[in-house]
Order: C-alpha cells, then structure tokens, then sequence
C-alpha cells in the first residue's frame, strides 16, 4: 500500500517465486516418479523449499520446525518405513494404480478451488512483512497464553494416540495355560 | 499497513503478540474446566492402572476408575450449572478457548450420563461363550496385533487375556466430546474433533469376532475422518484469513462489521468467497461427523464393523458432541451468514432424511439398519438446527438426550442375541424372537417405536419439538419431509417388530444371552430414559429449554 508496485521487485520476492516454483516442480516429480524412494527424496525438496518460502516470509520459528518435523521426522520415517517393509529399490511400475487420472482431476480442482479463493480475496493487497513476527518468541508467547488449552489439549492428543499404538501393534508371545502371567 | 497488526486489540491472534511484551502467566479457570479435567485425570489413572495393576485385577480397577470419574464429572457439571454458570455466570474459559454455557453444560451432562450407560455395556464379559480356563470373555480382540485367525490369536484367547485399554481410550474419546461443543475458537474445536476420533478409529478396530471387518471399518473410518479434518482445517485457514481470528464470537462481529475484517482484504471484494467456501467447509466436517447425506458413506460400514457395544457408544455420543459443535458454529460464528447457510442445509437436511429412510428400508442386517436410521435421524436433527431459533436449539438438546439413550438401548440389545458365530445381526435371524424371549424382543419394539417416533416414547417428543421448532422457524416444507420420511422410517422399524412376533421361530435361531448386571442395566436405564422422556418429557423441556442461550 505504501507506494509498493508490482513491478518493482525486490531480491526477497525474486527468491520466494523461484524457491516456489522449486517446491511446485518437487511435489510433481512426488508424485509422478516411479521410483519410491526418489518419491520420498522429491518430498524433501519440496518440503525443504516450503520451510525456506516460510523463512522468506519472516516465520522463523515455523521454518525451523518444518524442517525438523517434517523434512527431518516425517521422510525418515516415510524412508525406514520403505526399507522395513523391503519395498523394491528401483522402478516399481506396479505402484500406478488405474485412479490416475481421477487422482489428478481432484488434485487440479482442488488446486484451482484454493487458489482463485485465495487470490480473489486478497487480489493486489500489498502486505509489508515486519521482521520477528514470527519469531521463536512471539509464537511462544502466542502458544502459552492465549492457546495454552488447545496446546495442551494436543498433548492429550498425543497421549491417547500413543496408547492406541500400543494397543494395536505389541505382541506378546501367549503361553497358553499361563493367563495370569506377570506383567512384562 | 503491516498485514500482522489487523486483529482488533480485544482479539487475541496467533501472531500479533508484541514480541518484546514479558509473558503473562495465562488465566485458566480451573473450576470452570472441571468436567473435562476430572475425565482426563481418569483416563490418565486408566493408563498407569494398565502399567502397574497386575492383570488379574485390570479389568475391575479399570471399570471402578472409569465409574468413579464419570460420577466426578457428573458431579463437576451438576455443581456448575447450580451455580449459575449455565445462565447469569456463562462465561468464555481458559483464555477463551472454551465456552461454559448451558448448551455446553446440557451436552456435557447428556455425554457424561451417555458414556457411563455405554462403559457399562463395553464391560460386559458375559456372553461369550466361556470355558473354565477363561472364565471371562468380553467384545474385545485378545490381542489387536494378532493376525486375524491365526494361531497367535488363538493362544491369546486362550491365555484369557482382555484390551482394557478400551476404558482409558473411551475417557479420552468422551474428553475430546467435553471440549468439542463447548470449544469458543476453531483451534479448540479441531483439536477436540481430533481427539473424539483418534480413540474411536482405534477402538473400530478391536472387535473379538468378525475381526477382517472390524479392521475395514477402522481403516475406512480413520481415512475419511482424515479427509474430513483436513476439509476442516482448510475451511479454518480461510475463515482465520477472512476475519483475522479464530474466536467464533470474533468472527461473528467480522460477519456482522462490529469488527474489522482482516485489513489485507481487497477492500471492494471484503473477502465474500474467503468466508463462504471456509464457512463451508468447516460446515463439511461437521457434517461428516454427524453423518449427514453427502458425508454419510462411512456410517453403515463403521457401525456394522466396530464392537457392537463400541457402535452404541459411538453412535450416540459422537451425534450428541458434534450437533453441539454444529449448533454452536452456526449459532455463535456465523448466525448472520443465516441466509447462506440455511438453503444449504435444507438440501443437506432433506437428502439426509429421505437417504437415511428409504435406504434403511432395504437392508437386512440389524446394525446396518440401525446405521442407516442414524442417517435418517442426523436430518430430522438438522431440521432442528436449521429452525434458527432458540426454540431450535433447545429442541436439537432434548432431542440428542432422548435419541442418544435410545441408540444406547437398542445396540445393547443387540449384543444379547447371538449364535455360534457370535452377534447373528442378520435380520432373517431375529424372526419369532418374541416368542422365545418376550422380554428382549419387548425391549428391542420399544426401542424401536421410540426410534419410530411413536407417542408415548421419546422419539416423539423429540420429533414433535424439532418440527415445531423448524415449523415456527419458517421451514413448514421442511417439516412436511420430515414427517414423510418418519412415516417411511416407520415402515422398516415396523417391520423388525412384525418379525420378532408374528413370524415363525427358525428351528437353527439364534439363542438370547442372559446378560450379567453391567448390560442389564444399560438397557434398562436406555428403557428408563425412553419411557420417562416420552411420558412426562416436561421436565427435560425446561431443563433444555433453560440451557439453551450460547455464550458469545
């Protein structure tokens, strides 16, 4: 609003289209490699590229935390997860199921949906990003006081997930006759 | 103009804190919150009962921790709204994060009482059949990570041993119910969403018998919860871009222009399409939740797979939780986006019902049938909700209090009748069951007029105050399909009571367990509720109808 044109870039906004135009063509290659552990390395591109775009948006904190949750967690876990359940290295054609299209129909309405809402909403609304917005501190500030219950409610999220788990996977060895064994 | 410094002063947001403010320690008010904490604090000394507590004496600490914290709760929201909180003292919680009004306290009280009648039937270790080595059985997967019929599973079924995880993991399911209606922003709604279902996913899972389709159910329900979710967590990233915050009654004032909206705005477009399609798509996960017609085909496979006591439990108290949050979204956040959503909703409500009824009429399996009647009662509910009206809301609260019992009721029921391969819920199965064990049968018709919305029970005071509601609303065509498809809806349950008692018992029928006291008296106090609410249903009226003014 200030005078701010279009026309006039700056290296900050040079940078967020190209480091955008990065994750757009990572999350492609995501999804159309045949090979799934290129698929999960594509992911970390693109996942890597988004936590910059946040970066270049002034969301420090957010930044990091993707790239410690999601690049960092999320793909190795996704990585063992492929090389526990000896998934093939190398192309698995088999791995196309016949709903690509369909897949690709969703994906593009859905694309195109979120982004005319978005650009027709806020259309050539110049927004002046103001540094440390998103800092460790204010979000801090922002978890611990206004969102303390949502915050800690997600722990008990957590919690109740973490039970399921357990419920769900561990096997114990039954000994049958034994039914009022020890605990383990 | 900094796009990070447009919320009103008065409305907190997440990242407009001053970053170089010091930390003010947050208000919570401890008392106020107390329902939900004294669930947790149970489901937490669930957890360590199931680390500690050695496995012989699991199951009955399990269930007395599980009654002792309910009763706490019960307690915690009866103390609250004698006090006043559900009408002069109503007030924003925890920083606003949860309302304490009487629609919340109603709904908390209803889930409380709901949840301790569905532990009593998910306790039940009665009618499997036992031996003497393993003298209690109950619904449950011996062992979940078993594969299906394999000699690992059986070795676990013979080792007697029990998931008694399921009473931490219904508390945790019953606390995300607690924060689900009462929660004042999104943040707090979609985390309660969140942990409603995790532990509802988890539990579909567990069945003893029939365990392939008990896993399908978990697996289809998790992954269209999950689509659902995200439908809700995009529609609340819209709406917060919209409005600047996530508070419902923030967004109200941005609805109504007593507040800026979010300044980085186009001016001339003020953001219309932000508001409806993220209006609307919270409204779609909510709608999933309910199982309303779009959002329904989860329903018929989750409720047939799950652990029949786990379906009853499911059944009523997630219906009760998310019209609260249904009510609560439209009535507090967007109540002048009325004329938007209402149109919607009379689709959504119309197609729910007439789905529900006509396709109930075709099925031939007892549980499926009770799901697709769900369906059709999440429309007759919806015509309720559409009312717009205070009338309205208190007609959807008594109408989720009788309607949830009822549901209670008829799946307890449903777990009596069994044959060699467990549960026999075809329907061809339950033909001459009057004659063989006239108190179950006579059980099962009341439970099922009830639902049909016959006089005298509570399905027809339901009926009759969400039609009156919607009527005195301005939706008479509504209510005109509302009451066709009741009469489409009656046929089918009609027709379960003909067989029961007219048809000729088969030679191979199904045989009645003798239920021990925790199913016996889930039923009878389902039975109970229905009679009282049909009978004198006066007094519930009041009690709702005094409960039913949100808190913005």
């Amino acid at each position: 609003m200030s005078g701010q044109s279009f026309l006039s870039t700056s290296g900050t906004e040079i940078a967020f289209v190209l480091v955008g135009i990065v994750a757009l063509g990572a999350a492609l290659l995501t999804v159309t490699t045949r090979q799934l552990v290129h698929a999960a390395l594509w992911l970390v591109v693109a996942l890597g590229a988004l936590a910059v775009e946040y970066l270049l948006l002034t969301a420090e904190f957010v930044a990091w935390v993707q790239v410690l949750i999601y690049v960092g967690a999320v793909v190795v876990l996704l990585l063992f997860g492929l090389m526990l359940t000896r998934a093939p290295i190398g192309p698995s054609p088999d791995a196309d199921s016949r709903h690509r299209p369909l897949a690709a129909a969703v994906a593009v309405a859905a694309a195109a949906l979120l982004v005319t809402v978005v650009a027709d909403a806020f259309r050539t609304t110049w927004i002046t990003l103001r540094p440390g917005a998103g800092s460790a501190e204010a979000n801090g500030i922002g978890l611990f006081r206004a969102w303390v219950l949502p915050f800690e409610a997600l722990s008990v999220l957590l919690l109740a997930a973490l039970v399921g788990a357990i419920v769900l996977s561990r096997r114990r060895a039954a000994r049958p006759g034994v039914h009022e064994e020890a605990d383990d | 103009m900094s796009a990070t410094a447009v919320a009103a002063p008065a409305v907190h947001s997440l990242w407009t804190t001053a970053a170089a403010a010091p930390i003010h320690a947050p208000k919570i008010e401890y008392a106020q919150l107390s329902p939900i904490l004294v669930v947790l604090g149970a489901a937490v000394a669930g957890i360590l009962v199931e680390a500690f507590v050695p496995r012989r004496a699991r199951y009955g600490t399990q269930l007395a921790v599980t009654l002792i914290g309910l009763a706490g709760a019960f307690a915690a929201v009866v103390g609250l709204a004698a006090t006043g909180y559900a009408t002069t003292k109503a007030d924003l919680a925890a920083m606003g994060s949860i309302a304490v009004d009487g629609p919340s306290l109603f709904l908390q009280g209803t889930l409380i009482l709901v949840t301790a009648v569905g532990v009593l039937a998910i306790a039940e270790r009665g009618l499997e059949p036992q031996s003497r080595e393993v003298p209690h059985v109950d619904a449950f997967a011996p062992q979940a990570a078993a594969v299906p019929g394999s000699e690992d599973e059986k070795a676990a079924a013979r080792a007697g041993w029990s998931t008694t995880e399921v009473f931490p993991l219904t508390l945790f399911a019953l606390s995300g119910m607690l924060v689900f209606p009462a929660a004042g922003d999104l943040l707090t709604l979609f985390i309660g969403l969140e942990i409603l279902s995790l532990p509802l996913y988890l539990m579909c899972a567990l069945a003893r018998r029939r365990r392939l389709l008990s896993q399908e159910s978990a697996v289809k329900y998790f992954l269209l919860g999950a689509f659902a979710s995200a439908f809700f967590l995009f529609g609340t990233a819209l709406l917060y871009g919209y409005a600047g915050t996530l508070d419902l009654g923030g967004i109200a004032k941005v609805v109504t222009g007593d507040a800026a909206p979010n300044a980085a705005l186009n001016a001339s477009a003020h953001g219309d399409a932000l508001l409806l399609i993220g209006g609307a798509m919270i409204v779609m996960g909510l709608l999933f939740k309910v199982g309303a017609v779009p959002f329904h085909a989860w329903t018929p496979d989750v409720y047939q797979g799950a652990p029949t006591p786990i379906t009853g439990f499911m059944a009523a108290a997630t219906k009760v939780a998310a019209f609260g949050a249904l009510l609560r979204l439209l009535y507090v956040a967007l109540p002048e986006m009325r004329w938007d959503w209402r149109p919607v909703m009379w689709g959504v409500a119309i197609l729910t019902m007439a789905l529900g009824a006509i396709v109930a009429v075709t099925q031939t399996d007892v549980k499926r049938m009770l799901a697709y009647s769900s369906i059709a009662h999440a429309g007759f509910l919806l015509t309720g909700v559409i009312a717009g009206n205070k009338q309205g809301v208190s007609a959807v609260l008594f109408y989720l209090a009788a309607y949830s019992f009822v549901t209670l009721g008829a799946f307890a029921v449903v777990t009596l009748v069994r044959d060699a391969g467990g549960e026999a819920t075809h329907l061809s199965r339950w033909d001459g069951l009057g004659r063989r064990s006239p108190l179950v049968a006579v059980t099962f018709a009341l439970f099922l007029l009830a639902f049909a919305g016959i006089p005298l029970t509570s399905g027809f005071s339901g009926k009759f105050a969400v039609f009156s509601a919607a009527a005195k609303g301005g939706a008479v065509p509504l209510v005109v399909v509302g009451v066709l498809c009741s009469a489409v809806a009656a046929f089918f349950y009609v027709r379960v009571i003909v067989r029961m008692f007219f048809a000729e018992p088969r030679a191979d029928g199904p045989s009645v367990a003798v239920p021990s006291a925790l199913t016996g008296t889930a039923i009878a106090v389902g039975a109970a509720a229905t009679l009282v609410l049909g009978v004198f249903p006066q007094w519930a009226f009041d009690l709702a109808d005094k409960a039913s003014v949100f808190i913005r």
